[in-house]
């Protein structure tokens, strides 16, 4: 198959985003897609992410973006035509309070998602131990859980769009990387790529951790950095665990596969900003001490393999979407902060609905990329 | 050594042999297996447990000599063709040796053959004692030789007469056949080669991609069993040079570690 020489859209990045954003557009109509991806798809954040999917949010827009991915998940097998199977496992999520401040924190959060028809509901250390039996009750004040929350398989999910968006024709070509974009008279004109140029009014930057460098490319400087996050997994065993067990305190979460592998991820808050995606024996050490300190039986458990992919942060670390305005056709679906994966239907959704000029389902306009310089940051700290 | 070469050495050897006095009291089993790697078909075989249970599938199997009668189920099983069993109290001058043999046609009792060593140097003549096909179990043929008593440690594999006069034919690359689509090529996870086949048509054609669809190298041994084979089998299907296919990451640790041994909480191990 030899690449195309023009595309109506260009989007730069084969993860979980640029292909729910191609399909959303291609199932509006829109024809001549391109994805073009670096390396293969999933090779970014979203192959290397828990694939965690919680309403428990602290933010209004928050909540009720991830409500919109949580409906969609629900259905996504049936919605994408998916042959194969998204493993959308709703066990729920159990956010523990560490101490008495945070407790009272998530007391409100409860009922701000509550009011917004989220079933979450506050839990004492004693109720939280009949969900995790193998957790210490007496590391923690209190805990949140709503069972509509969980986790999903990220290849496959991944797969389910592409698979689905090339059914409408879109086009994904991997490896191929861009290595310019051709600006004229502030107007988006075509992409430089390792295989040949491509003309295209509209680009849309999905490039996850590398954001900024596509940015650069277009002469933009984003309000954006990247941090390494890292991760690991255990051999599979019996299934114990239906929910992912959360601490924003501490900064983990640790959640069981259906495979019955474990998967847990922690967040150093000293981490540099850079593209490293190596992998440390700190990051070990501390994982699995604190996660042997709240459950505690999970310390006969064998670790398999550790890995590490790209938070894309931004100030308030919540994404951008929108247009750049000084480069007619540029389009951002980028900076995530460590929650793009749950947030990629409703990127998809709202990304076409802001490129084809409809009315927004939710409004996110407060996301733009203008807010950095307007100084209207939306603060989110729910975060890990 | 043995890990550029794959040949044992004497040493790994003499460790893996039983005392002298359990040498001299009737027919056991020699375990060769130096590797770890996923594996333990062995310690399940055996009826009268010799083989001891693995704490952990990657560990080498160990032995109870007080208890193996040398009734050679294990050799039968062994995927690795690592178990060998060896007879010493035959008699004065000679002892033999049951070697897995995979190949046909297969000898017939009486028979002379050529017994080479672990390096497939010719070592001495030797003369088949029994053949046991072990079709019930659909495992691998047990071929007894004879051979002179202070050989019987140094041959492992053999050779028909007549075929040592036969070029050996050169094996095809395009020739699927050569392994069937049922064959499990991802020990771990369990995966076929047919499983493997039905995704690069559908055109993922890199160790990782296949890694993230299917969990092929996704196991404990983390692709150290199975990486080239799928490379060669991509290789195959899209006509692409091995060379150039990527092998794809490779991730810490290279073997599983229980998690408490990474807390400090325990001695050294
Ligand atoms: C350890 C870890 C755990 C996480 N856990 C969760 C979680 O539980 N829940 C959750 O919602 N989120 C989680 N995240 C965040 C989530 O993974 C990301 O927000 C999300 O996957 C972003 O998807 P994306 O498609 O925007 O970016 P990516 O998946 O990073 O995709 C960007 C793609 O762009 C490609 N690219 C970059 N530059 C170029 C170029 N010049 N040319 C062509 N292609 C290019 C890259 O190769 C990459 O494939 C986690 C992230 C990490 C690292
Ligand atoms: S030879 Fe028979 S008894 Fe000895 S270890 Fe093998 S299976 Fe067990
Ligand atoms: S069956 Fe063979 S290869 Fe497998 S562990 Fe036992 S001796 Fe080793």
């Amino acid at each position: 198959m030899s690449n195309p020489k023009t595309a109506n859209v260009v989007i730069i990045g084969g993860g979980i985003s640029g292909v729910a954003i191609a399909w959303n557009l291609a199932k509006k109509g829109v024809k001549d897609i391109v994805i073009l991806e670096k390396k293969t798809v999933c090779s970014g954040a979203t192959g290397r992410c828990g694939a965690g999917i919680r309403m428990q949010w602290g933010a209004e827009q928050n909540c009720l973006l991830a409500k919109m991915s949580v409906e969609f998940f629900e259905n996504a097998n049936e919605i994408l035509e998916y042959d194969r199977d998204v493993e959308f496992d709703q066990g729920g999520y159990l956010i523990v309070a560490g101490n008495e401040k945070e407790n009272e924190q998530f007391k409100k959060n409860i009922a701000l998602q509550n009011s917004l028809g989220i079933p979450s509901k506050h839990l004492t250390p004693q109720e939280a131990k009949e969900i995790v039996p193998h957790m210490d009750e007496t590391q923690i004040v209190g805990a949140t859980f709503c069972q509509k929350d969980g986790h999903l398989n990220p290849f496959n999910t991944t797969e389910a769009f592409a698979k689905a968006a090339e059914r409408l024709g879109v086009k994904i070509l991997k490896k191929t990387k861009v290595t310019g974009i051709d600006v004229k008279n502030d107007k988006i004109v075509g992409v430089e790529t390792t295989g040949g140029y491509i003309s295209t009014p509209l680009v849309i930057n999905a490039a996850g951790g590398w954001a900024q460098e596509v940015g650069k490319m277009a002469g933009v400087d984003l309000p954006l950095y990247s941090e390494r996050h890292q991760i690991l997994v255990t051999e599979p065993v019996e299934l114990i665990q239906d929910p992912m067990y959360m601490a924003f305190s501490l900064n983990i979460y640790i959640q069981q596969t259906p495979h019955g592998s474990f998967i847990m991820g922690r967040s150093n808050p000293e981490e540099p900003r850079d593209l490293r995606q190596t992998s440390s024996w700190q990051f070990l050490h501390e994982m699995i001490n604190t996660c042997t300190t709240l459950l505690p039986p999970l310390r006969k458990l064998n670790l398999v393999r550790q890995w590490a992919g790209l938070y894309n942060m931004t100030e308030d670390a919540q994404p951008i979407y929108g247009k750049v305005d000084n480069v007619e056709g540029f389009w951002l679906a980028c900076g995530y902060s460590g929650h793009g994966f749950m947030l990629a239907p409703a990127t998809g959704i709202l990304l076409t609905e802001m490129i084809l000029g409809e009315p927004l389902s939710i409004d996110i306009t407060n996301l733009d990329l203008g807010r950095f310089e307007r100084g209207e940051l939306c603060f989110e700290t729910s975060v890990v | 050594m043995y890990l550029k070469t794959g040949v044992a050495d004497k040493e790994l050897v003499s460790n893996a042999l039983p005392t002298e006095e359990r040498r001299a009291s009737g027919p056991y089993a020699i375990i060769e297996c130096f590797q770890e790697i996923p594996c333990n078909p062995c310690t399940e075989i055996c009826p009268f447990g010799s083989i001891l249970p693995m704490d952990d599938i990657n560990d080498l199997p160990r032995m109870d000599y007080d208890t193996c009668t040398g009734c050679g189920l294990c050799a039968a099983i062994c995927p690795g063709l690592a178990i060998f069993i060896i007879n010493e109290s035959y008699s004065d001058t000679v002892a033999s040796v049951g070697i897995p043999y995979e190949f046909v046609p297969l000898p017939q009792k009486g028979d002379v053959v050529k017994m080479m060593d672990r390096a497939g140097e010719f070592v001495t003549d030797g003369k088949v004692l029994r053949v046991v096909p072990n079709k019930k179990y659909e495992n691998t043929p047990v071929v007894t030789v004879e051979v002179p008593k202070d050989k019987v440690n140094e041959v492992r594999f053999l050779q028909l007469k007549q075929e040592a006069e036969v070029a050996m034919p050169t094996a095809d690359p395009n020739d699927e056949e050569n392994l069937p689509d049922t064959t499990i090529i991802c020990r771990c996870e369990n995966i076929t080669v047919g499983e493997v086949r039905k995704m690069i048509d559908q055109g993922y054609d890199d160790f990782d991609e296949l890694k993230r669809l299917i969990r092929t190298g996704m196991g404990p041994c983390q692709g150290r069993t199975c990486r080239h084979l799928i490379m060669q089998e991509i290789s195959r299907k899209t006509g692409k040079k091995f060379e150039d296919i990527e092998l794809g990451a490779f991730r810490p640790p290279t073997k599983p570690i229980q998690l408490e041994q990474l807390i400090g909480g325990k001695e050294d191990v």
